[in-house]
């Protein structure tokens, strides 16, 4: 053989030789698929689901915190899920509660029948465990179980929960991360690994088929036929997450009436969907609202009034209309559908007031020239709108704004920087709540925090501290006071503090087949659909 | 022939450890705390401590150079901080699919680009050669992306004559699911005799291969008509036509193959080249090869699967830069002695 066969050899073989150690042998496709050739089912209705991000990073129930909250949410359940029509929570594995009048003992009943897809029972001993797993785990949103004291298993429908201090636990229970209830002897080994491999041991109306992290088709779940909600009537049997990040793409496939459900497009494309005869589209308010948070502790900034003038130059319904429908005027600080939502709040640019403020500062046109900087994420198009309508309408005032866009952890890192000095004087960024409750706002970016951590206006006001953290016991035992509270809060923040201001609540955009019936968005579960509660149509 | 061999290995070597060191310092310079995006944006300072240390981040620039080439060596290419996986795992998930891409879009190149570069030199100086020339120029010069939108919008969602996006009917996993041995799904599919799946590979591959191939069918076309005109002004090439051939055969029975030895060169670069030209033409036909994984990554900032992606993607230039250069050292003793 000459040199370059042998070479050209060679390298056959060392492609294949590459390529089976990628594969190995293994079976595509579901666990319990039928061979090949055999078909399916006709009467099983798939719903495709299209997120723009891979869908799952961790598959352990205690610790899961990312984008797998759109899976996790049809496979596992927590005791109560959040009504943002009633800003109640609702039975879900718990089909009553009552708490004490002081707020510290909360009791759950719990319904009776229902199993782990495991095969064991879900009962109160059950739920016992798989929550304080969750609470020695202590990742992710585990804090929000913080409260608690003393878990009992009174019997096998009563689960009691004292508290170390009075919280809202109906509320917590509902949380989109670290609530779910599993089974927590699933595994004989280390369950966080067992879960890790693409299992699950939850009790909701679907469970894991297949998981092929990489794949377009990451992940497929099929019914779970012992769901405790049965499955007569129209449901879907099974759901196909296929990741497509590209947007046109994602409305090609909608079009063409490859998918479901299309988590995300553009406001153009949207646009174009809301058109389109055999597609169905959405708009609803999302309990996530971008904040503009002003350094109150050094810089010029620190001046209120020149927070006060920075509030008023933002264009807020000029941001709004440039948005396209991706955004909603936010009225204070906590989104509707929250209790401690206060309508009628919503601000509007007023120019010539800002002149006035920066004119008492010493600043404004003819006066000294202002230098701010600014830092918000790169890459994300709705910031920039605000921060070129801001740049303007601050220029007209003699005000210089310098914008960085920079990747979240480089900014965070230059918020928390402990010298003061190279600090910026307006942090950008979204916040959410992780369970249906206006207190993450006010705890995590409003007290008083050292070291910083997302209290990134720098704000220490004992008033305030004090206020915020009276919060959860009011929520938990006395609904009025707790709106009263939040209202007076608010405008000390936003007024007289100025310490942020929240140019827009954003907009879940979603577009859908025509076919899928019974679709509602809920805004405290991020992203997901409930797909058990849908009917497939024609 | 030996010397030559373990000379270019050498280098090879050098250039693949100096890729390691370059990733690796621009690793560590890239602004933001790996440590926040492997515990998330809501990270308690405990979590944040634990991911620090759990990924030596405490440690010296010099320490941490060194664990990551020993690791290297050890074949751990560290964990992405994104999917928590293995960097290699992913990469051997990954790589096959852009290959499998890359392979086919090199296929029709050849294909295509040799039989133009022909005509071209055929009719040099004529309208058959002007048209090749415009073509392949504007097959060149058009951005992959554009090029891989307007296709799919075109053949895809507006004629339907082809699959919009994806690598093939994902409900084929549950009809016909698919034994996996090389990870190349039409491989796979052809050697378990699973048709369906073939069959649907093979019409999703169409629109995402013919846009990869439209640079290297381009490139190929030039090539092989500057080559076949290079070596039809031969001397030799005057005596086959004065033996009576015509030009077709001059071309085609004897200054084809040795005009073939700097196309194969080239094809061997622009495979290395194709596999991240792809890297957008995978991200709008939602194919899952390297170039969905290398955005995810950097868009997460995982630092350690973005050096896996260029560490890979380098060596792939270092080893088709290193076959060539065996090549024409076997070819060509001349080579050997440079």
């Amino acid at each position: 053989m000459r040199w370059h066969k042998r070479l050209l050899a060679a390298g056959a073989v060392a492609v294949v030789a590459f390529t089976s150690a990628c594969g190995g042998g293994k079976v595509r496709g579901t666990e319990d698929s039928p061979q090949p050739g055999t078909s399916q089912s006709a009467a099983d209705a798939t719903f495709v689901y299209v997120p723009n991000l891979d869908v799952v990073t961790d598959w352990d129930p205690a610790s899961s915190y990312s984008n797998e909250i759109i899976a996790m949410e049809n496979v596992y359940e927590s005791l109560t899920r959040y009504n943002p029509q009633t800003k109640k929570a609702e039975p879900r594995l718990a089909t009553s509660w009552t708490s004490t009048p002081d707020g510290k003992q909360w009791t759950f009943t719990l319904r009776p029948g229902v199993t782990f897809h495991t095969g064991k029972p879900l009962d109160a001993a059950a739920a016992k465990a798989s929550i304080e797993r969750t609470m020695k785990v202590g990742q992710g949103a585990a804090y929000i179980w913080g409260a608690v004291d003393k878990i009992e298993a009174k019997d096998a429908t009563t689960l009691v929960f004292t508290l170390k201090y009075p919280t809202a636990l109906d509320l917590v229970a509902s949380a989109g991360y670290a609530s779910y209830i599993y089974d927590t002897t699933a595994a004989t080994g280390d369950l966080a690994k067992w879960f890790n491999e693409g299992h699950d041991a939850g009790s909701g109306p679907y469970t894991i088929d297949s998981w092929q992290k990489g794949q377009e088709t990451e992940l497929t779940l099929k019914k779970f036929d012992g769901y405790w909600g049965g499955w007569s009537g129209a449901h879907y049997s099974k759901i196909s997450y296929r990741v497509t990040p590209e947007l046109t793409t994602a409305w090609q496939l909608l079009q063409r009436g490859e998918v479901s459900f299309v988590q995300r497009l553009n406001s153009q494309l949207f646009q174009q969907a809301s058109g389109t005869a055999n597609v169905q589209t959405s708009q609803t308010p999302s309990f996530q609202n971008l904040l503009a948070l002003f350094n109150t502790e050094s810089g010029p900034l620190k001046d209120v009034k020149l927070r006060q003038a920075v509030q008023k130059a933002i264009d807020y319904d000029g941001l709004v209309a440039a948005l396209k429908g991706a955004g909603v005027q936010a009225s204070g600080l906590v989104p509707d559908g929250l209790l401690g939502f206060t309508p009628g709040q919503a601000p509007k640019q007023d120019l010539p007031g800002a002149e006035a403020l920066l004119k008492e500062a010493g600043y404004g046109p003819g006066g000294k020239p202002l230098d701010l900087t600014l830092t918000y994420a790169q890459g994300d198009s709705d910031q920039e709108v605000l921060v070129t309508l801001l740049t303007s309408a601050l220029d007209k005032l003699n005000v210089k704004l310098t914008a960085k866009p920079l990747q979240w952890t480089t900014q965070w890192d230059q918020g928390k920087s402990k010298d003061t000095s190279k600090r910026q004087d307006i942090f950008i960024m979204y916040w959410y709540p992780d369970y249906a409750d206006a207190y993450s706002w006010f705890v995590n970016v409003f007290r008083s925090a050292d070291p910083i951590s997302f209290n990134l206006s720098y704000m220490k006001n004992d008033g305030i501290d004090k206020e915020i953290d009276k919060l959860p016991e009011l929520t938990a035992i006395d609904k009025a006071g707790a709106e009263a509270a939040y209202a007076d809060l608010q405008s000390k923040i936003i007024g007289q503090e100025a310490a942020v201001a929240v140019p827009y609540v954003q907009n879940y955009q979603r577009a859908f087949a025509k076919s899928v019936q019974g679709y509602v968005d809920n805004p405290a579960y991020p992203n997901v659909v409930f797909v058990y509660d849908l009917k497939p149509g024609a | 022939m030996l010397r030559y061999l373990t000379r270019r290995l050498g280098q090879a070597v050098l250039v693949v450890a100096g890729v390691v060191i370059l990733t690796f310092v621009i690793m560590r310079l890239v602004p933001g705390d790996p440590a926040v995006a492997y515990a998330g944006p809501r990270a308690s300072p405990a979590e944040l401590a634990a991911a620090r240390a759990r990924f030596g981040l405490n440690d010296s620039l010099p320490v941490q150079l060194w664990s990551y080439v020993r690791d290297l060596l050890g074949g751990d290419w560290g964990t992405s901080l994104h999917t928590r996986r293995p960097v290699r795992d992913d990469l051997f998930q990954a790589f096959p699919a852009s290959l499998e891409l890359v392979g086919a879009a090199l296929v029709v190149a050849i294909v295509v680009g040799i039989p133009l570069g022909i005509a071209a030199a055929r009719y040099k100086g004529k309208l058959p050669d002007l048209s090749i020339r415009i073509s392949s120029m504007l097959a060149v010069s058009v951005p992959v992306f554009w090029l891989a939108l307007a296709l799919q919008t075109l053949f895809a969602s507006g004629l339907g004559w082809f699959p919009v996006a994806g690598e093939y009917d994902a409900n084929l996993d549950a009809t016909s699911p698919l034994h996996v041995y090389t990870n190349i799904t039409a491989v796979d599919a052809l050697f378990t005799g699973n048709w369906p799946i073939l069959g649907s590979t093979l019409a999703h591959l169409v629109l995402p291969a013919l846009v990869i191939a439209a640079y290297p069918a381009g490139v190929i076309a030039q090539m092989t008509r500057a080559a076949l005109i290079e070596e039809s002004s031969r001397d030799h090439a005057r005596l086959e036509r004065a033996l009576g051939f015509g030009e077709t055969a001059v071309l085609t029975r004897f200054a084809l193959r040795p005009a073939l030895n700097p196309v194969l060169s080239l094809i061997a670069l622009v495979f290395a080249y194709s596999i991240v030209n792809g890297f957008l033409v995978e991200a709008v036909f939602n194919w899952p090869g390297l170039g969905r994984y290398a955005a995810d990554s950097i868009r997460s900032l995982d630092t350690p699967a973005i050096a896996g992606v260029t560490l890979l993607v380098a060596i792939l230039y270092v080893v088709a830069n290193l076959a060539v250069d065996l090549v024409q050292g076997v070819i060509d003793p001349r080579v050997r002695s440079r």
